[in-house]
């Protein structure tokens, strides 16, 4: 998806003075909740990137949000609890990398899918840990003015959406971008080129993993509660691969911009409308997306430049 | 020391015994062609030295050191080229990021800026033909075209040997001469080449040596006005006679 600078520097011009602007608390809670969708499409696109098709985002969400829970219950200062958050969302991603080394396609996407439900496992069974199924509650505030408290999470979820785009944009461009996008096309035509495809898959996996933890531990900071059934929640894992097929995965700004857009017109026009059937707007667009978009929304705009390989 | 060899190299698939125990050594500048008729162990042979797939058994070492089993990444770094006789482009990508692979992770370029590494891909492409062509796909691109990426791609690793799979047949005449003046060219910058051409002829213009494969082992080898000479060549590809 093309996007001239200076429109972008228009958008974030918008989105940085919405609040001054004196949103309602429960539109700046949406905005967040949207940009931390879009930094999960995007982080999944990271992976898609590469070829690997990811249906666990899952685990590494809980993951990210258990341990800047567990942080900030121990007294963690909240930027080191969200750093946490981020570390161990790369350690799990390059832990299912390593565990599923020799998979790709569907037998990687079904082993994503099984880590993100052990995880929720052990989240559930090791009660000393995590609380068990009640998981951990009273988690304190992000600091701030305590009159605002929407407005610090609508900043952190900007900046760390800004900062995930920023990642991509890099990558696209970057060895580790070229690296992928040859695994991508033709995995032992880029081995006998020098590229070792594990390590670079695995460094995906890592970056994902990462972004996606960072917005875990953001998430658990904003609804100042975490639960197996709420962070390990099969949501994380689909809507982010939703929204970035809409998007289209291989373009910077398409996959946040289609989760963005999808989870608004869920939620500000489906759900006062069609409360019991809101969600079924993910689902149309997932198929149309694959029947009628082969490089989602994004490959349809841009048709070109951006995503460089 | 041989550049590149071989030594017993055996592949069976299953109950069929591809290669039977091949002796090859390739020195340095040097162009060796690979005769035989279809089955006859050529390209597995190929894939085996290029490390793309592991001998049953046997030995294979570059420059004196074991190489036998390791991933076909370390091939590549070591500046061990190939070309396939199905042109393998990256199809999602342009030609000049096709060819920007090798360049970027090959061991044997020391091109740490982008710009440097943009500028040699793009220099491969005018070795090959293609500047114009620079920002095509696959998809966008003639045989004759793609065989010339196929080139490209393989000389990005700056590599020491390359193991050419039939890079002339299906061209036109024309073509076929351009390819034939890659290989002398890469000669003369003493890169070594293993060739798989179908035509007996090409091979024997641009060949230092010749070996002829039967079966999965070696039937005939040495310089290619010897090894035409000799009755096994028509023995291989036109039979005994007796039928």
């Amino acid at each position: 998806m093309n996007a001239s600078p200076a429109g972008l520097v228009a958008m974030a011009a918008l989105l940085v003075l919405l609040p001054a602007a004196g949103l309602p608390p429960y539109y700046l809670h949406l905005s967040a909740s949207a940009f931390l969708l879009a930094t999960l499409a995007s982080a999944w696109s990271l992976l898609a990137w590469g070829g690997q098709i990811s249906f666990g985002q899952a685990a590494f969400f809980g993951v990210g949000a258990y341990a800047a829970a567990l942080a900030a219950m121990h007294g963690v200062a909240s930027w080191a609890a969200l750093a946490l958050g981020a570390t161990a969302g790369a350690a799990a991603g390059a832990l299912v990398s390593a565990a599923a080394l020799r998979l790709s396609g569907a037998p990687l996407a079904l082993a994503t899918l099984a880590f993100a439900e052990i995880a929720r496992g052990i989240a559930i069974n090791w009660e000393r840990l995590t609380g068990g199924g009640a998981g951990i509650i009273g988690i304190p505030a992000l600091p701030g003015p305590t009159s605002q408290p929407r407005t610090v999470t609508y900043y952190l979820a900007l900046f760390l959406l800004a900062a995930t785009l920023s990642i991509f944009g890099w990558m696209a461009r970057s060895r580790l971008g070229l690296a992928l996008a040859a695994v991508r096309e033709d995995a032992e035509r880029a081995s006998l080129l020098g590229v070792n495809p594990a390590a670079w898959k695995l460094c995906a996996f890592a970056l994902s993993g990462a972004v996606t933890g960072a917005a875990g531990g953001l998430y658990a900071y904003m609804v100042r509660v975490v639960a197996p059934d709420l962070v390990f929640s099969s949501w994380y894992s689909l809507a982010p691969l939703i929204m970035a097929t809409l998007g289209g995965p291989r373009t910077a700004l398409g996959p946040a911009a289609a989760a963005v857009g999808l989870y608004l017109a869920s939620e500000l026009v489906l759900q006062p409308l069609v409360p019991a059937l809101h969600q079924v707007g993910y689902a149309l667009a997932l198929i149309a997306a694959i029947l009628f978009l082969p490089g989602g929304l994004g490959g349809l705009a841009g048709r070109r430049r951006n995503a460089a390989p | 020391m041989p550049l590149l060899e071989g030594r017993s190299l055996c592949m069976d698939y299953g109950r069929v015994r591809a290669l039977g125990g091949v002796d090859v050594e390739i020195e340095e500048g040097q162009v060796i062609g690979l005769l035989g008729p279809n089955g006859s162990g050529k390209t597995t042979l190929l894939n085996v030295l290029g490390g793309r797939i592991i001998p049953t058994a046997g030995e294979v070492r570059f420059d004196g050191a074991l190489v036998t089993g390791k991933p076909p990444w370390v091939f590549g770094r070591l500046g061990i080229g190939r070309t396939f006789q199905i042109p393998r482009p990256f199809a999602g990508m342009t030609a000049l990021d096709s060819a920007l692979v090798g360049v970027t992770f090959s061991r044997r370029r020391k091109l740490s800026r982008a710009a440097d590494r943009r500028r040699e891909a793009e220099r491969l492409l005018a070795i090959v033909g293609l500047a114009d062509k620079a920002g095509a796909r696959a998809s966008e691109l003639s045989l004759g075209e793609l065989k010339r990426l196929e080139l490209a791609v393989a000389l990005s690793t700056r590599p020491r040997i390359l193991l050419l799979d039939e890079l002339a047949s299906g061209l036109s005449p024309q073509a076929r001469a351009e390819v034939l003046g890659f290989y002398a060219r890469l000669r003369d910058r003493g890169v070594a080449i293993v060739a798989v051409e179908h035509s007996v002829g090409t091979l024997a213009r641009v060949s230092d040596r010749l070996i002829l494969l039967s079966g999965g082992v070696i039937a005939a080898e040495g310089p290619p006005s010897t090894v035409l000479a000799s009755p096994r060549v028509a023995q291989t590809y036109l039979g005994d006679g007796d039928e």
